[in-house]
């Protein structure tokens, strides 16, 4: 069991070094507006690297592999969007939302359109979007633990949870803006370093048994290998197989050896399945069953909508993560902002290049992940499945602590942005309340993560952006580019979009727990919310033309004049003074 | 926080600035070439993003033709995807540079006689 002190050790590592990072920051956080804008005087570099840091998340670090695992080229429709999103933030969002002055999407609500209620509806998507992308971290760290050690899932996702809240509280975001590019780097050696020495071990050692990742057959088990079944599943049989099962097949009991033929086949939970070396490996239903499917566009089980859904949710729900757009204050001007979004796609371009490979060896080496449907752990296992001595371990041990410090970045940022629109709009804003509203972000997701299904980890996250992607999506883009917007036509769209799409994701999660197939609409709905989101902004806000803000001219102005112009100045100096008051339910960003 | 923020509230630009700065055809003409920029290049993107799935979906022999070894013709394009994203935006960045920001400055310039 020398791995599992090797991984935890790593895991312990991380969780240290965050924390005590976040501490040696946090001498310097003393008021709220350091907390939440860490000032502006951060390089590009050093904030792209932190916007990175925070941005790959469990479904980037664990997740894309575990998708091409079984999707095949289908899941790089994942990263492209997750990196592409960050163009359309740069080209319709970025500049004008910073020369608004409004750090929040709940301040840019209130600023735009002059309606408190409206500013309430956005606080309250800020904490659901939040919520919904913190719930498949936690449920990330509960895997990764159970994956490397006995423990139950709950141990991980309580234990990240915790780090978290702690961090939060006690470093404020200067610490995080700090914090943060040390996780982007941390996390590119954790999975950058096992690609390239794993892609070196796949290129010398060929083995005899394997498959071509182009030929129209299943993947093979290189040896004999025991998958215990841990929930119901229904797995498809592309090549016939013998294979020795004790537990249940098809609602019968077994306990010795069984034939499989082509065609699907049932297993109940607690089966313990055995399968020869060289036997060909079955895998869930829905995912490509050969290798010339897998590696072929459209070869899974996915339809043109379910992509297009894909796309448009990636795309446009970037600009729409609270934990993200906070992130482009910490630019000194808007050229600065632009040098930091190109630094951004370098590094995030870089970083998903790991995860691909990481997918495409695991396909040859760890085929059992496709039984057990567990396709998230594959970055973990992988290391010691190609390498049986301590360098394989070594890399697990460093694939654990990469894991880790995905799920704590990713979380500290997104429970610092719910903590923030829940202190200044829900709570009195003074630093104790922080802390209350940080225990609050963080625990509620916590008890969602232990109770909910567990999807695969890039698609929770796509749900998250896909309730993102219809709601503040079209705010921001009509916000800042349409002067006919009006607050109820925009609370109309945000419910519209952003009420269809939480149906959505809520329905997903029940089914998955019940073990069905899922429509792919359900799975990915930004196809029809984001549309109609858009539309039911448009046409609300068309019948209700009288409540076009009479300061509407200024205020577009004011978003368009070029950054060098200095008219944001006054708002500037007003974020800095009213963080300081914070006093609810003023006008506060009114000029 | 201190006085001179709470100042600047209220502070420059005064309202005549503001229509000054609306009423220069050189602001307009800023903002044109931001949305001549932007809209079109958006569009052509998501473009390209929609027709390499329509690709994939309908047009399966020449997405599958192989260019070398197990590389497919779709396997190219996808990764072209990804280049084309870092393309566009490093267009955007240099025609921000180059068209907006002289321009930008040449208004500010202007306006507050040079001050500041």
């Amino acid at each position: 069991m020398g791995l599992n002190v090797w991984a935890l050790g790593g895991i312990a590592a991380v969780a240290v070094l965050t924390f005590g990072l976040g501490v040696w920051g946090s001498r310097r956080a003393r008021t709220t507006s350091d907390f939440l804008v860490a000032g502006r005087g951060v390089s590009a570099r050093m904030n792209a690297a932190a916007i990175s840091g925070e941005y790959l998340s469990a479904a980037s670090f664990l997740g894309v592999a575990g998708l091409v695992l079984k999707d095949g080229v289908d899941a790089l429709w994942y990263p492209v969007g997750f990196t592409a999103g960050y163009l359309a933030l740069l080209l319709f969002v970025a500049a004008p939302l910073r020369r608004s002055g409004a750090y929040t999407l709940p301040d840019f609500a209130e600023a735009r359109l002059g309606s408190v209620r409206l500013r309430r509806l956005a606080t309250g998507f800020v904490v659901v979007v939040g919520w919904l992308y913190l719930v498949p971290q936690l449920q990330g760290a509960g895997l990764t633990l159970a994956t490397i050690t006995e423990l139950k899932p709950w141990v991980g996702a309580v234990l990240v949870a915790v780090v978290v809240v702690l961090n939060v509280v006690f470093g404020g975001m200067r610490a995080v803006t700090l914090v943060q590019a040390f996780q982007y780097w941390l996390k590119f050696t954790a999975i950058a370093l096992p690609a390239f020495l794993l892609f070196l071990v796949f290129v010398s050692d060929r083995g005899a048994g394997q498959r071509a990742l182009g030929e129209p057959l299943p993947p093979v088990f290189t040896q004999q290998t025991t998958v215990d079944i841990e929930t119901d599943v229904t797995l498809q049989v592309a090549e016939p197989v013998m294979l020795q099962a004790k537990g249940e097949i098809g609602g019968q009991p077994v306990d010795g050896s069984v034939y499989w033929g082509r065609g699907q086949h049932d297993v109940s939970e607690d089966t313990r399945l055995t399968f020869p070396a060289g036997a060909s490996a079955p895998s869930v239903v829905g995912a490509p069953a050969d290798n010339a499917a897998w590696i072929n566009p459209l070869g899974a089980d996915k339809s043109l909508l379910h992509i297009y859904s894909l796309i448009f949710a990636t795309f446009l729900g970037t600009m729409g993560l609270p934990h993200v757009l906070v992130r482009f204050y910490t630019n000194p001007n808007g050229s600065a902002a632009r040098e930091t979004t190109l630094y951004v796609l370098i590094l995030l371009g870089l970083f998903y290049l790991f995860p691909t490979i990481l997918g495409a060896l695991s396909r040859l080496y760890v085929p059992q992940l496709l039984v057990t449907g567990k396709t998230d752990a594959a970055v973990l296992l992988l290391p010691t499945a190609m390498l049986d001595n301590w360098l394989g371990k070594g890399l697990a041990a460093l694939t654990a602590a990469g894991a880790f410090a995905a799920f704590l970045s990713t979380s500290s940022g997104l429970v610092m942005s719910v903590a923030g629109v829940l202190s200044t709009d829900v709570l009195p804003g003074r630093v104790r309340d922080f802390r209350l509203a940080t225990l609050i972000a963080g625990i509620a997701p916590l008890a969602a993560a232990l109770a909910g299904a567990t999807l695969d980890l890039s698609q929770s996250v796509g749900l998250a952006f896909a309730t993102a992607a219809s709601t503040f999506c079209p705010l921001l883009v009509l916000g800042i580019w349409w002067r006919g917007l009006t607050a109820p036509g925009a609370a109309a769209g945000i419910i519209v979009g952003g009420g269809l799409a939480v149906a959505a994701t809520v329905t997903t999660m029940l089914v998955a727990t019940a073990g069905g197939w899922v429509e792919p609409l359900l799975a990915q709905p930004a196809a029809i919310t984001v549309p109609a989101a858009f539309v039911t902004m448009f046409v609300v806000s068309k019948l209700t033309r009288r409540r076009i803000p009479r300061d509407v001219s200024r205020t577009m102005l004011r978003m368009h004049a070029p950054d060098p112009l200095g008219f944001s100045q006054d708002r500037e100096g007003q974020v800095g003074a009213l963080a300081d008051s914070n006093l609810p339910g003023e006008g506060r960003h009114r000029a | 926080m201190s006085t001179t923020e709470r100042a600047a509230e209220s502070g420059p630009p005064g309202t005549a600035t503001w229509a000054e700065v609306q009423a220069d055809p050189r602001f307009r003409e800023l903002r044109r070439r931001l949305r001549g920029f932007v809209f079109p290049m958006t569009a052509l993107f998501l473009g390209w993003y929609l027709l390499y799935v329509l690709l994939a979906d309908y047009a399966h022999e020449f997405m599958s033709m192989r260019v070398v070894g197990n590389i497919t013709v779709g396997l190219v394009l996808g990764l072209l995807q990804f280049v084309s994203t870092f393309v566009i935006t490093t267009l955007y960045v240099r025609y921000a540079n180059r068209r907006l920001d002289p321009l930008a400055d040449e208004i500010r310039g202007e306006i507050e006689g040079g001050g500041r």
